[in-house]
């Protein structure tokens, strides 16, 4: 072997090694593998019910929810659009990704109400969570002047939601609910209850990209307050970036979760629903 | 210093072991030397910025990949689009779904330097990189232009170009009357440090 010969066998072998090194790419590793799965609902409320979709950290939600006068009073009231209507406006904040507070205030009866979310599971893109499970609380004042004493103004709702994304179309969600109030009062001779059981079942079918209707129906169990009803609520989400809009039908004039449950007297299937619609905008706090 | 060799000049008994010496201390010695000129980074930043209207957001990460062998010039860097966070988490779903993250979650550059870096200067130095750039499932060349400053046993990497989203068929989702910029700013900063085997 000549000294050039073994140089050039030298100089093939290193110039093999840096060749090897330039095609070398780094393998392609996902910062986290089997993430959340993302918006089983668009925002935080199915339609009165909260969904199990919570507020990232350092985001705030406000949001203005509208329930007007039953359609049933026809033409002369505009179907329901000239009666009093029931307004909410509230405003919730991320703690963390996982937990949000929240405040609101209704004009019916100008119930203040102050409430928590926490997400304990969350359901993941690899299927090892198949549901996300959220509790909420809610604690409701009545500030109406009614003469009672701050106690018996206090009502109060525990709800455990458990949903899962079936597909990219489908969510569905199941909640059992507790509402409670402190303090009832008998009227024409109807002693109502001061606690209800509830169910609520929520479904979710995505018809676009920014379009979905909603559906949630809210069955008590056991003993209810007599003349109630079941609250049944039908509805269109519009996503429009930081916007999503809920335009719904519901039976109830409530905005809050454990007056819906209690004192709803609406009949869908008697034309005493009214029209209502929802807006949810979102903004960036902190980071 | 003498060479053995035969009489028709070839290399003799020990000629061969001297190659066999030379070659072994190349190998060993290369790759060692070669090594000591790839840097890394898991922890990069990356970000951009998307002008709206009257509304401008930057999206950030701190979790840039990368890549950067100056032995052989080359630089690939990558980032999971996933990480990517503008402040708003309904932002970040809308974003994520115009870039189709579940089908392409990462936006890669795998490139050439045009010209050598020293690395035993201090001193910022210009680079010129040309490579491919992937995003959406859409690769396209870029020359992408920035500075290396070496540190001690480091590397600093600054870089910014723009990205346009047609290029790459990213339709931006329009918000209300409002159309997102086709040009977003791109911007990368890193400090890479030796790769260890």
């Amino acid at each position: 072997m000549s000294l050039r010969l073994a140089f050039r066998f030298t100089y093939l072998i290193v110039l093999l090694f840096a060749t090897a090194n330039a095609s070398a790419q780094m393998p392609r590793e996902r910062a986290v593998a089997g993430g959340p799965v993302e918006e089983l609902f668009w925002a935080p409320t199915v339609i009165s019910t909260a969904s199990v979709t919570n507020l990232p950290r350092g985001n705030a939600n406000f949001t203005i929810m509208h329930s007007f006068g039953p359609v049933s009073g026809g033409a002369g009231q505009l179907w329901g659009l000239d009666g009093a209507a029931n307004i909410r406006f509230g405003l919730d904040y991320g703690i963390t990704d996982r937990f949000s507070v929240g405040i609101g205030r209704s004009r019916l009866e100008k119930v203040v109400d102050f409430r928590t979310k926490v997400n304990l599971l969350r359901q993941t893109t690899d299927g090892r969570m198949p549901v996300e499970v959220a509790v909420k609380g809610d604690l409701g004042i009545t500030t109406e002047e009614n003469g009672f004493e701050f106690p018996d103004r206090l009502s109060s709702l525990v709800s455990v939601m458990v949903a899962r994304r079936m597909s990219d179309k489908v969510s569905i969600q199941v909640t059992p609910m507790f509402s409670h109030f402190n303090a009832v009062v008998a009227q024409g001779g109807v002693v109502p209850e001061g606690n209800h059981y509830a169910v609520g079942l929520a479904g979710r079918y995505v018809i676009s990209e920014r379009v979905a209707i909603l559906a949630e129906f809210v069955p008590v169990l056991g003993d209810r307050t007599e003349g109630t009803r079941d609250n049944l609520a039908l509805g269109i989400d519009l996503e429009t970036g930081g916007h999503v809009f809920q335009l719904f039908v519901a039976t109830s004039h409530w905005l809050t979760e454990q007056h819906a449950i209690a004192r709803n007297t609406g009949d869908f299937f008697d034309s005493d629903f009214r029209l209502g619609f929802n807006v949810n905008r979102v903004f960036g706090v902190a980071r | 210093m003498k060479v053995p060799r035969t009489t028709d000049g070839r290399l003799g008994g020990n000629g061969y072991g001297l190659a066999a010496c030379l070659l072994a201390a190349v190998l060993a010695a290369a790759p060692g030397g070669l090594m000591a000129q790839a840097f890394k980074t898991t922890t990069g930043h990356a970000e951009f910025t998307s002008s709206v209207p009257l509304h401008t957001f930057t999206g950030t990460s701190e979790r840039l990949n990368g890549r950067i062998d100056l032995a052989v010039g080359t630089v690939d860097f990558y980032l999971d689009l996933e990480t990517l966070d503008t402040g708003i988490g309904k932002r970040d779903k809308d974003m994520r779904k115009t870039l189709d993250t579940a089908s392409f979650p990462f936006a890669e550059f795998v490139g050439q330097l045009e010209s050598p870096i020293d690395p035993a200067s201090r001193a910022r130095q210009a680079v010129r990189v040309r490579g491919t750039f992937t995003i959406h499932g859409v690769a396209r060349e870029i020359v992408v232009e920035g500075s290396i400053t070496p540190g001690a046993s480091s590397l600093r990497l600054e870089a910014a170009w723009e990205l346009l989203l047609a290029d790459y068929d990213i339709v931006p989702p329009s918000l209300l009357f409002v159309k997102v910029d086709q040009v977003q700013k791109v911007a990368l900063n890193a400090l890479l440090t030796p790769e260890t085997p």
